[in-house]
């Protein structure tokens, strides 16, 4: 496909899914979620496709905006922007903490490191009564980013997807950039080959710390959204399950194609809303994909798709088929 | 409390974390390998001996057989399905497919045995004495003993042995080791299903002490990570050392300070070791790695 068929395309694409939920009604509650909980995968997916290491604080993250904006906007009554801005720095502090800590770790004692920083939060949420305790904090008020004579507030999905769909886009348009930027090269750089980078004068640290916390902005974002969408907060939040459910994301379509942490979120939240088989055979089902996709399918599903469409149009050249990402 | 209480009490807590967190140490010394499974395999381990006793009626021994047979098999199965990554040494995806294994085992383990807290009540746990002015049971001298054994059977079989002498050379150069003659596959199903039956043992021993819930998993590994770290990464006499230490100060700490964020102490230690001393502060010549 040429450059403008291929943008025409996603154009259009884009339009069709975002006026899908006004005909189907029903949509508008999943859409909403997928688009919220695929930012946050977006986070995780430049620290796991970039930078090469498996960060599970992201959930952390997540959470953080989340509990910013239910604790301002219940205890201080702040507006959605004001929000926006105590989450964004509330991922970032967080973020530049457990970088500077993890500065010098590698593999998997900077996963595990960032697992018990998860661990701890989720105590720290259960026991905290200033960030509400077990109970966490209910009764958030309605979405409000209204300037002056503009009214932009939400009370329910169908109102806040506008909102969902933007802030993906943003985040899809912001990562598209990250990837072609000089920071994005010297991550992959960094990831590939550590030693080359440095002898190029890259400062290895430098370089971690700056993509770990930009990939917080983008989590943190997410949960500053989803605060509104179930105007609750809790210790939940923490639970294994966002965790998994972001990196099943990030991984089963395939590493590094900018549409594929969407299509996995879709993917997920579209069986547990419309196939759900109880909590406990969903974990089993959203588990056994996060396997799959990576002791069995290496590459995920879009290299088995254009495999399978390699073997089945046998008179095309099969390098047309391979997905640029 | 007295001080006494809260010290045999750490003594007690030590050798418990020592022995949930010895399988991972193997696993890493050996197979430069992760388990972020870990806690789950512990949380079925504890499931499995509450069912074989409560629900079969079969005796205490029989059951902790049966814990050990089902992490055994949990260690195969998982094991196989990484085979492939685990050749390549595609470390991160390993760690990835280690957490959906133990995401899968918590919704089997809600399937199975129920969303209930249970209690497991052993006969040992009825035999209590007193020593100083502090009580304890059967079940505590009993964690302790078998961890004693664990440790120093595999002080002398894996560090002085044959057979530490293979493992070591797998986790050097596995590729070296194949072309020496080594099954390689062998080595690492061997220590994955050791790894599974280790922590199912320590789950039938350890989880009488306190209730068992689907999510328990989730706090267990923690300890398991601040073992290994402290222990020096795979270091076997390290990690029994940090396991005993870490149980002395958590309970200490959650006699006098506060309870609730024992764990989040235990984390605040992590942190100060990797910053102070990144390679922790193992005890043979394999520090530092």
């Amino acid at each position: 496909m040429t450059g403008a068929l291929r943008l025409a395309a996603l154009l259009v694409s884009a339009v069709v899914v975002f006026l899908l939920p006004a005909q189907v009604p029903a949509l508008y509650g999943a859409f909403t979620v997928i688009a919220i909980l695929a930012v946050a995968a977006y986070g995780l997916d430049i620290v796991l496709s970039d930078l090469g290491e498996v960060s599970l604080a992201h959930t952390v993250f997540f959470a953080a905006g989340a509990y910013a904006t239910g604790l301002l906007a219940t205890r201080a009554g702040a507006g959605s922007w004001a929000t926006l801005g105590a989450a964004l720095l509330a991922g970032v502090a967080i973020a530049l903490l457990l970088g500077l800590i993890t500065l010098r770790l590698r593999e998997f004692v900077f996963s595990l490191v960032t697992y018990a920083a998860t661990v701890v939060a989720a105590a720290l949420a259960h026991n905290w009564n200033f960030l509400g305790g077990s109970d966490g904090v209910s009764g958030i008020p309605t979405f409000d980013l209204s300037i002056g004579p503009l009214a932009l507030t939400a009370r329910n999905d169908a109102e806040l997807w506008p909102f969902a769909f933007a802030l993906l886009l943003v985040t899809l348009y912001a990562v598209r950039q990250f990837r072609r930027s000089r920071p994005g090269a010297m991550a992959m750089m960094v990831h590939l080959n550590p030693r080359l980078a440095t002898m190029s004068g890259i400062d290895v640290r430098r370089v971690r710390l700056g993509i770990f916390v930009l990939s917080a902005l983008f989590s943190a974002a997410a949960g500053w959204l989803y605060a509104y969408q179930r105007a609750y907060v809790g210790p939940d939040l923490f639970e294994t399950y966002f965790l998994v459910l972001m990196l099943t994301a990030v991984v089963i379509i395939g590493k590094r194609l900018l549409l594929g942490p969407l299509l996995g979120t879709a993917l997920i939240i579209g069986q547990e809303r419309f196939l759900s088989f109880g909590g406990d055979v969903n974990a089993v089902i959203l588990g056994g994909a996060l396997i799959v996709a990576l002791a069995f399918l290496p590459g995920g599903l879009a290299s088995a798709f254009t495999g399978l469409a390699a073997r089945v149009s046998t008179k095309k050249d099969p390098r047309e088929d391979v997905v640029d990402a | 409390m007295n001080l006494l209480q809260h010290l045999i009490n750490g003594l007690i807590l030590g050798h418990a974390y020592a022995l949930v967190a010895i399988g991972w140490t193997v696993l890493l010394g050996v197979a430069r390998l992760v388990n972020f499974g870990h806690g789950q395999i512990y949380m079925l381990g504890a499931f499995v001996t509450w069912w074989a006793v409560a629900r079969l009626g079969l005796p205490y021994p029989v059951a902790i057989g049966f814990a050990i047979g089902a992490g055994l098999l949990l260690g195969l199965i998982m094991q196989a399905a990484m085979l492939r990554l685990t050749f390549e040494q595609d470390l991160v995806s390993i760690m990835i497919v280690t957490l959906g294994f133990g995401h899968v085992m918590r919704g089997v383990a809600g399937l199975v045995f129920g969303g209930n807290p249970q209690v497991l009540e052993t006969p040992l746990s009825y035999v209590d004495f007193e020593l100083g002015g502090a009580w304890i049971t059967g079940q505590d001298v009993m964690i302790v003993v078998v961890a004693i054994a664990v440790f120093a059977l595999l002080r002398f079989g894996l560090e002085r042995g044959a057979l530490g002498r293979t493992a070591r050379m797998v986790a050097e150069d596995p590729k070296l080791a194949q072309l020496a003659g080594i099954d390689v596959r062998r080595v690492y199903f061997s220590v994955f299903a050791f790894e599974g039956a280790a922590v199912a043992l320590a789950a039938a021993l350890v989880a009488p002490r306190t209730p068992i819930l689907t999510n328990i998993g989730f706090e267990e590994v923690i300890i398991t990570f601040v073992v290994v770290v402290l222990g020096g990464i795979g270091s076997v006499g390290g990690s029994y050392v940090a396991g005993v230490a870490l149980g002395m100060f958590t309970a200490l700490f959650g006699g006098f300070v506060s309870p609730a964020y024992a764990s989040t102490a235990a984390f605040g230690l992590l942190i100060l070791v990797l910053v102070l001393r990144p390679g922790g502060f193992a005890l043979g010549a394999r520090a530092g790695r």
